[in-house]
């Protein structure tokens, strides 16, 4: 089953610039899609229309068969997002505060919000951590913070912008794994990067984008080769003839 | 690590802490409009229980004073206008220009004032969430039917959460500048547009970054707040607030 099908997807800016150019794009669910491209070339774009923080100009993006423009608040439900800057993501006052904001945007009553933090923090292994004041975390922290308050709204699809974006070995590793067990355990993963040596060797499919278009796409194995031409600089082990290895092994 | 401002809530377990919302926001009124009537002895009071209230939830008041250093100057220019325009008794007489008695004195109490006003609301953030603050403005405006309580407490919810990001650019911006020798240009006018204009710029960018992050996870009016629970630790403090209130008025 497709979870998410966009067609004929057109984005244009205020100012006139094209963001997206007739994207056709199908994601089974249960899925791991690494998107990569150079800056500018419309990845963020792409994902903001999957829980309609953009809308389209042409064309319509269906989440889990129902058009995003005709539900926001399911598409935002079932769409988890996690941006790149994890701080600016960060609205509670301590890390339980932060996780409990999307339940309590649900509506939901507060022993329901409690059990959903409980789960979403112990996940993530902040359990410890629930009456800290986030912006003391470590980057790596911070992201798997911005990872429970998306839990806690139990999407079924979770596009991470750029997850491992200033953040240290460990870090990276933290986050990753984070990734690998959300995919596990039943989540399709979308995860945008331009860094494809820290998370290609977990991932189904490869999409590449250039100019707003979609340039590649299919088994990652299949077209790193060539990626390079794109903008996109492929894992050192493809330049090498070998298999891309895990940064958890 | 960020280095946080301290004009911001920080979990605890002190009184204060766990005070309800409601009480806390009816004892800074309460306090607040009698320190506002009262003389050098009810000020010395209410200076008293503001203290004790400070070291009580631990406020970072080191920390605090550097938030406060242009709050000061305010009241440096306060207590200057009134001692320079009071007519009275002359304590200082330059030329024609007289530092008056009264005027000291009364530009001294205004500046007191003013100064506990300024911590009682520094200790109420410092103990409260941005959250319980919008529930307790939302619960006090229930009553009136023709205010759009859930929308101004909306506001005030999202301007707490907003001082601690804004006062956090300014130094951030601040130090870049500093890193880039600002301090040797003595025009302060050169350096304040400095400063603002990238300051203004920066937060509302972070603004935007906050709302579209925020409306990914489903932001409404209409959500589950925080669940406001008066208990007798409350409605002993009130009664307490309240003496020591009657006290000051009848000095």
């Amino acid at each position: 089953m497709d979870i998410i099908e966009i067609e004929n997807l057109k984005h244009c800016f205020v100012d006139g610039t094209l963001g997206l150019d007739r994207i056709n794009l199908k994601i089974r669910a249960g899925a791991f899609v690494v998107v990569a491209g150079p800056n500018g070339s419309g990845k963020t774009t792409l994902i903001r229309h999957l829980n309609g923080l953009l809308l389209p100009t042409d064309g319509c993006v269906k989440v889990a068969g129902v058009s995003v423009q005709k539900d926001l608040m399911r598409a935002r439900r079932l769409v988890g997002m996690m941006f790149q800057d994890a701080d600016s993501q960060i609205v509670g006052e301590t890390v339980y505060g932060d996780v409990a904001f999307g339940p309590e945007n649900l509506r939901l009553d507060h022993d329901q919000i409690r059990e959903r933090v409980a789960l979403a923090l112990d996940a993530v292994g902040l359990k410890d951590f629930a009456e800290q004041r986030p912006h003391l975390l470590s980057g790596g922290e911070k992201r798997r913070l911005a990872i429970a308050g998306i839990l806690a709204m139990e999407p079924k699809v979770i596009a991470f912008d750029e997850p491992f974006a200033s953040l240290d070995y460990p870090g990276v590793k933290q986050v990753l794994k984070q990734i690998i067990t959300l995919h596990q355990a039943g989540h399709t993963i979308l995860v945008i990067t331009h860094d494809l040596e820290k998370v290609l060797a977990h991932a189904d499919r490869l999409i590449i984008m250039q100019k707003g278009k979609i340039v590649r796409d299919g088994v990652p194995a299949e077209i790193v080769g060539d990626i390079e031409t794109f903008g996109v600089r492929a894992p050192c082990a493809s330049h090498l003839g070998i298999e891309v290895r895990s940064w958890l092994n | 690590m960020a280095e946080l401002t301290t004009f911001s809530f920080q979990p605890g377990t002190s009184l204060l802490h766990k005070l309800d919302v409601r009480f806390k926001l009816l004892f800074l009124i309460l306090i607040s409009l009698i320190s506002l009537g009262g003389g050098f002895t009810g000020l010395g009071i209410l200076t008293g229980l503001v203290t004790a209230l400070i070291i009580h939830s631990r406020l970072p008041l080191k920390s605090g004073f550097k938030e406060f250093r242009f709050f000061l100057i305010f009241l440096l220019l306060v207590l200057g206008a009134r001692m320079l325009t009071t007519p009275g008794t002359a304590l200082i007489e330059i030329k024609s220009i007289a530092i008056t008695r009264p005027g000291l004195m009364s530009g001294v109490l205004i500046c007191w004032r003013l100064v506990i006003i300024a911590l009682l609301g520094f200790l109420f953030v410092f103990t409260t969430p941005s959250s319980e603050i919008k529930a307790a403005v939302e619960w006090f405006l229930k009553p009136a039917a023709f205010i759009p309580g859930k929308r101004i407490a909306t506001m005030m919810g999202l301007i707490a959460r907003f001082i601690p990001v804004i006062l956090n650019q300014a130094r951030e911006t601040a130090d870049a500048q500093r890193a880039r020798c600002v301090q040797n240009r003595k025009n302060p006018l050169y350096r304040l547009i400095r400063l603002g204009l990238p300051l203004i710029r920066r937060t509302f960018e972070q603004a935007d970054r906050l709302i579209v992050a925020m409306e990914a996870r489903c932001y409404s009016e209409n959500r589950t707040d925080p669940a406001l629970c008066a208990t007798r630790i409350d409605w002993v403090a009130l009664l307490i607030i309240i003496i020591i209130c009657g006290w000051i008025v009848s000095i």
